[in-house]
Formats: C-alpha cells, sequence, structure tokens
C-alpha cells in the first residue's frame, strides 16, 4: 500500500471541501481521482502532501504516518502542481536543476537525472528558453519535468493538462504511463474522464468533497443499469411508436428529439438487435444506427444527477 | 545550497535593472571627481574672498570691528532682509554666508552672558571654514578682554583686537584652508550613495522577496524534502551577501576615484558611516520587498521612496536650503542621519570623543532604524504567509 487515506475532511470556513474522504492507493497504480471542477480534488492533494492543515484524518504514505517535517517520505515524492510553479526567472535547465537539486544531492547524477528529464518531456531544444517564452503546453511540460526529474516513487499529477494542445496532451498522458511502466506509483487527478479512462488502473470519483464511487472502469460502468446507447437517425416517429418502443423489455428510456431517436437500454445482449426487430417490423425510415456503450460520464449523470462537465 | 544559488540566478537576471543605477551613480561621480580637482587648484593657488551678507540688528562699535575684520576675507553683498530673497541668494551663490546680528548682542555680550549670532551657508566650501574661524576668532579674543577688565568700553575693546589680530591671521588661512578641501568630494560622494546604495538594494532585494512570497512556489518548495529553516537561512544569507556586495562595490569605486583624499582617519568614518547605512537600507529594502506585490510596482515605489528619501534628507539640495519644516520631517528617515553624519565627517579635524559623538549618534539611530524596519518587515512577511 503506497498511500492510505481514512476519513479526511477539511473545511474552508462553512464550505465543506472534503467530506470523510478515504481511498488507497496500492503499488504500482495509475490511481485516477475523477471529479467536476470545484470538487476537492486539489484540496485533497494538498491535505495528503500536508500542504494544508485538516480538521480531521489520517494520511500514510509508504506505510508511515504523513507530516509536514516527514522529509524521508517527501523525498520520495514528485508533485505536479495544478498552477504551473517555475521561476520566471531561470532557463528551463536551470529549473529542473532546481527542483532536482532539493532532493538529489549528487551533482554528477543530478546532471544526468535533469538530462533525462529534459529528453523525456521533450524539451531538448528549448534548455535555454525562460518559462515566459514557452507555449502553454511546453510549460506545462517544463512543469511536469521539474516534478519527476529526481526518479520518484509516487508521482502525483493534479491537472497536468489543462489547456494544452492535442499533441503536448497526447506525449504527457503517454510519459505518465511511461513512467508507471517503469516502476511509478502515479495519483492523477483530472476532469476530463477520456483521459482518465485512458491511462487509469483504477479511478475514485468524487463530487461535493465526496467519494461516490471507486473501482476500474468496467467496475464503475457495471455499477449503473445503463448498459448500452442506441441511436437512431430518423425523419418522422409517431408518439405511438415511441410509445410501443418504450413497452420493450430491456429499454429503459426512449426519447425522440431533433430527428434523433435515443434509447437507453440496460444490461445484457441483443439489445440493438432487439431495436433492429423493432424498426423492421413497424416499418420506420431511419438514416444512421450506431450504438455506444456508457461513459464515466453515464456513471456520474446516474449517480448525481448531473453532468460530469457543464 | 539550491535555494542560495537560485536567489544568486534571479539577481543576476535582474543585473541591467540594477545597472542603470550604478552606471548613472560612477558618471556623475566620476565628473564630480573631474570637476573637483579643478576647484580643488584654485582653491590652493588663489584664496578668493568669499561672498557674504551681513545683516545686523543693530550699529555698535562691537558689530563695526567684526565688519571692518571679516572684511579681510569677505565681500559683502547687499541684500533685502527677506527670507525668500536670501534663500535664493545663497541658492544661486551669490552668497556663500549669511551672518545675522540679533539686537542686543553687543549689550549681552559686554555684560559676559552667552550671546550666539546666527549663521546661514552654503555647505561645504572652505571659505566659510575660514570665516567661521575668522568670527571665532573675533569673539573668543573679545570675551577673553570682557572677562579680565571691568568696566571696558566697546570702543577700547575694538582697538585691542584690532592690533591682536593682525598678528596671527595668515598662518591659520593655509592650514585650515588645505584641511578642508580635503574631503568636499569624499563628501559628496558619500551622501550621494543614500540615493543609489539604496535604490540598487531594494530593486534587487524587492526582486527576491517577490520570488519568496510566490504562493505557487512556496508550495512546491514545501513538497520537497528541504525543511521551511534552511530555505529561510539560504535566503536571508543571499539579501545579506547582495547587500555586502553591493556595498562594497559602491565604496570601492570611491577610491579608485579620489584615493589621495581617503588615506586619513575621516575615510574610515565614512567608510563606516556608509556600512551602518547600507544595512539600514537592507532593512528599508526588505520591508518593501515584503509589501510590494507586483514585479511592475517595482521601479515606482523604487524611485519615489529612493529620490525622495534624498530630496528632504539634503543629498542633492544642501540641507540649510531646505525648509525647517521639512528637516523635521526628514530627521523621521535614516537619510537625513547618514547625510548628517557624513557632513559632521567631512568637518571633523579631531578626533576626540566630544567630536565624535554626534557622528556616533548618528550612526546609532540609523542602526535603530535598521532594527525597526527589519521587525516590521518580519511581521508583515509572517503575516502575508499565513493569508
Ligand atoms: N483557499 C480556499 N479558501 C476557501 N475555499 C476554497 C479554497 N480553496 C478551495 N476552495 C473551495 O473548495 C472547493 C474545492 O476546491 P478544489 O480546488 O479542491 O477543487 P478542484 O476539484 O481541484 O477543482 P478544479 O478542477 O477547478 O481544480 C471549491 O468549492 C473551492 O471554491
Ligand atoms: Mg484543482
Amino acid at each position: 500500500m503506497i498511500v492510505r487515506v481514512k476519513n479526511l475532511v477539511k473545511r474552508y470556513g462553512e464550505l465543506l471541501a472534503l467530506d470523510h474522504l478515504s481511498f488507497t492507493v496500492n503499488d504500482g497504480e495509475v490511481f485516477g481521482l475523477l471529479g467536476p471542477n470545484g470538487s476537492g480534488k486539489t484540496t485533497a492533494i494538498n491535505c495528503i502532501l500536508s500542504l494544508l492543515e485538516y480538521d480531521k484524518g489520517e494520511v500514510e504514505i509508504f506505510g508511515r504516518p504523513m507530516r509536514p517535517d516527514a522529509y524521508d517520505i517527501k523525498r520520495e515524492i514528485g508533485i505536479v502542481m495544478q498552477n504551473v510553479a517555475v521561476y520566471n526567472e531561470l532557463t528551463v535547465y536551470e529549473n529542473i536543476d532546481y527542483f532536482c537539486g532539493l532532493y538529489v544531492e549528487d551533482k554528477k547524477l543530478r546532471k544526468r537525472l535533469v538530462e533525462e528529464a529534459i529528453n523525456f518531456v521533450g524539451l531538448k531544444d528549448f534548455k535555454g528558453y525562460y518559462p515566459k517564452k514557452l507555449s502553454g503546453g511546453l510549460l506545462r511540460r517544463l512543469n511536469i519535468a521539474c516534478g519527476i526529474a529526481h526518479k520518484p516513487k509516487l508521482i502525483i499529477l493534479d491537472e497536468p493538462t489543462v489547456a494544452v494542445d492535442p499533441q503536448s496532451r497526447y506525449k504527457i498522458l503517454e510519459g505518465i504511463l511511461e513512467l508507471n511502466r517503469l516502476g511509478a506509483t502515479v495519483i492523477y487527478t483530472s476532469h476530463y474522464m477520456e483521459e482518465v479512462e485512458q491511462i487509469c488502473s483504477r479511478i475514485m470519483i468524487i463530487d461535493k468533497g465526496r467519494a461516490i464511487a471507486t473501482g476500474t472502469k468496467d467496475e464503475l460502468k457495471a455499477m449503473i443499469t445503463l448498459g448500452e446507447k442506441i441511436t437512431v437517425e430518423s425523419q418522422h416517429i409517431t408518439p405511438g411508436q415511441l410509445n410501443r418502443l418504450r413497452a420493450l423489455p430491456h429499454v429503459m428510456e426512449a426519447e425522440y428529439k431533433n430527428k434523433q431517436l435515443v434509447i437507453k437500454s440496460g444490461k445484457g445482449a441483443n439489445n440493438l438487435e432487439a431495436v433492429l426487430d423493432f424498426i423492421k417490423k413497424e416499418k420506420i425510415q431511419y438514416g444512421k444506427i450506431y450504438s455506444e456503450l456508457p461513459t464515466l460520464n453515464d456513471v456520474f449523470l446516474e449517480i448525481t444527477g448531473k453532468q460530469l462537465r457543464d | 545550497m539550491q535555494v542560495f544559488k537560485l536567489c544568486l540566478r534571479v539577481l543576476k537576471k535582474n543585473i541591467p535593472s540594477l545597472l542603470i543605477y550604478v552606471v548613472i551613480f560612477l558618471a556623475i561621480s566620476l565628473i564630480m571627481a573631474l570637476a573637483h580637482t579643478n576647484e580643488q587648484e584654485d582653491a590652493l593657488f588663489s584664496p578668493s574672498k568669499s561672498n557674504i551678507a551681513f545683516l545686523s540688528a543693530e550699529e555698535t562699535p562691537l558689530v563695526r570691528g567684526l565688519k571692518e575684520e571679516l572684511g579681510k576675507v569677505a565681500n559683502f553683498v547687499e541684500l533685502p532682509d527677506d527670507a525668500e530673497a536670501l534663500q535664493d541668494a545663497l541658492f544661486f551663490r551669490e552668497v556663500s554666508y549669511i551672518l545675522r546680528v540679533p539686537e542686543g548682542f553687543s549689550e549681552r555680550f559686554m555684560n559676559g552672558e552667552q550671546v550666539q549670532l546666527e549663521k546661514t551657508i552654503v555647505p561645504d566650501s572652505f571659505s566659510n571654514a575660514y570665516l567661521d574661524l575668522k568670527i571665532d576668532q573675533y569673539l573668543n579674543s573679545a570675551r577673553l578682554y570682557v572677562e579680565q577688565i571691568e568696566d571696558l568700553s566697546q570702543e577700547s575693546l575694538v582697538q585691542y583686537l584690532k592690533s591682536d589680530l593682525s598678528a596671527d591671521t595668515p598662518v591659520e588661512l593655509k592650514t585650515n584652508g588645505v584641511k578642508a578641501a580635503d574631503h568636499v568630494y569624499t563628501n559628496y560622494y558619500f551622501n550621494y550613495l543614500a540615493y543609489s546604495m539604496l535604490a540598487v538594494l531594494i530593486l534587487g532585494t524587492s526582486a527576491l522577496m517577490l520570488v519568496y512570497h510566490d504562493q505557487d512556489l512556496q508550495r512546491r518548495n514545501a513538497c520537497s524534502p528541504l525543511s521551511p529553516g534552511s530555505f529561510n537561512r539560504q535566503f536571508f544569507l543571499a539579501i545579506l551577501v547582495f547587500t555586502g556586495l553591493t556595498w562594497f562595490l559602491m565604496v570601492i569605486f570611491c577610491f579608485l576615484f579620489n584615493f589621495k583624499n581617503l588615506v586619513n582617519i575621516n575615510a574610515v568614518f565614512f567608510v563606516a558611516n556608509s556600512f551602518v547605512f547600507a544595512v539600514c537600507a537592507a532593512g528599508i529594502s526588505f520591508l518593501v520587498g515584503n509589501m510590494v506585490k507586483s514585479e511592475s510596482s517595482i521601479p515606482a515605489v523604487c524611485n519615489v521612496l529612493t529620490l525622495g528619501l534624498a530630496f528632504i534628507s539634503g543629498v542633492f539640495v544642501p540641507a540649510e536650503l531646505l525648509g525647517s519644516s521639512v528637516l523635521k520631517v526628514a530627521s523621521f528617515t535614516p537619510t537625513y542621519w547618514y547625510v548628517a553624519a557624513n557632513n559632521r565627517i567631512a568637518a571633523l579635524a579631531s578626533f576626540n570623543y566630544a567630536s565624535l559623538q554626534p557622528v556616533f549618534s548618528a550612526m546609532l539611530i540609523q542602526a535603530g532604524f535598521a532594527l525597526a524596519f527589519i521587525a516590521i518587515a518580519l511581521v508583515l512577511g509572517k503575516k502575508r504567509r499565513l493569508e
């Protein structure tokens, strides 16, 4: 067990930012913390790292209690903050060297680590640049390089891809998986469900400071009743047809809007087949038909009654 | 020493803006040094008569005698007795000395009371020192006669004085004249330092403190295995080194321009005083650095503060030309005491406790300011970190 959080409570005055949050992160995992803006992800990270005082709860990292002066634990953690934290007066190389130097004293070793980090995030051609001269995506990459250069056992990334172009985003996600393959345990927060689905082996969805579901993405999708979402493009459907469709077994919901028929069906095989049979029988004219499996957004929607992203 | 190195890099990035102040300072100092060499030669080879405004509220034999005596070494300029006209005359150097004899002076003097003449001068002029000497001589000798001879009339007193004073004047001229001239340039240089050094220190220290107070960076550093104590120590060490280095460099230049006038005890006091001021300036800079919130406001704050302090404390304009209310305000600033100490040091001819005492107290006051600034800054800094 790398991280164990138990009943964490954090208040900002009246606001309850973390409400008895508990979870564990196992060795070798990429653990995702998924939640909408303001759900408490950053607050949770800051409490775990003892950057914030919390009202209640326990945090253990590497089996030891985490405290502000637990320097031996901090030495093994790499952190990439949501707000880019680099020195504008230092070049790309000097920034990475500075942060790496807080963990690694040996100069020769450090030089190697810094070079590796620069290559890893693809900033080789920008070594001498000052942060002000870097694009948003490159700046994020620098922020990541500063966090991971010392080869930590545990890497915590708080929304490292906010406002990043697709190319940089792809590179960052690939890089995180690579670090994980090399042995690091990763905690990754985001409000992009696609990212979390793509790289996380286990996911915790949080809302208003509460954990609402935890598991692998398949486990999470299995928690809800929705099995499949089928969309039929059609010029005309009568209310009678819609009612008959709703009466079919497995069909949980059917909605006709903007010339699109959306059918949500429960778990089980042959859902699509049943819908196709129905269309043929009713002689409905149709354009395209496609079927989607549920997303984490559907999971969030079904549990909280609202969209993950507004 | 990662953090210390970081601070040096931050300072290095700020060198261009610091250098502007240093270069202007050195250029002006150099020009003054060149101008001063000429002036000095004049003073040595043709001791010219200085211009004096002699305003007397009474016409007595004693006052007439004094005026006659001064006439040997000064030209009298007629000026209306009006504060503004007198200030202008001083400012445009029509006169370098204004002497005022108050009503009832002669009578009280003859009665053996302690009475004073009022003077207003352009500072640092060697001819003024000579005039002071002349006046002191006249009055001191007169006092001796008054004390020794009962019922002495003013007319006979003036007769005695006339024969006495004609004897020994020329000897005094040479020794005093040369000595006083020596520290004029040094005095200017060190006074002007109060502006330039403070500007450089404020700019550099604020840049450091801005980095120090950046909340995102503070959080990021707090994630590392470096203790906050070690972090702070390295930061303050960097500020100290920066202050020391700035002071050292700016003082060293004076020796390059003006070496022959600096091999004396006065120079030791100039340097010591500037060091105390540097510590105080570091305190001011530390305080300013704890208060500025954005990079763009630093130059403005720096200019207002350094120029303002320098003006009211008599760095650019001699203190004698400033109104007394301005000087009263200025005395609540360390710059005023620094300049006052410099001016005293320039006039030092002997180094006994009595003559050094005002210099020491001015330095102590500056040190007190330094402590106060640092204390306030620490309190503010703590508050800011807790926000
Ligand atoms: N210093 C603070 N003082 C008061 N309230 C705060 C403070 N920091 C955060 N909050 C509030 O706490 C809640 C959780 O904020 P937090 O930053 O942890 O959310 P987040 O999940 O990281 O959001 P985002 O995706 O926007 O980064 C929000 O409602 C926020 O407004
Ligand atoms: Mg956040």
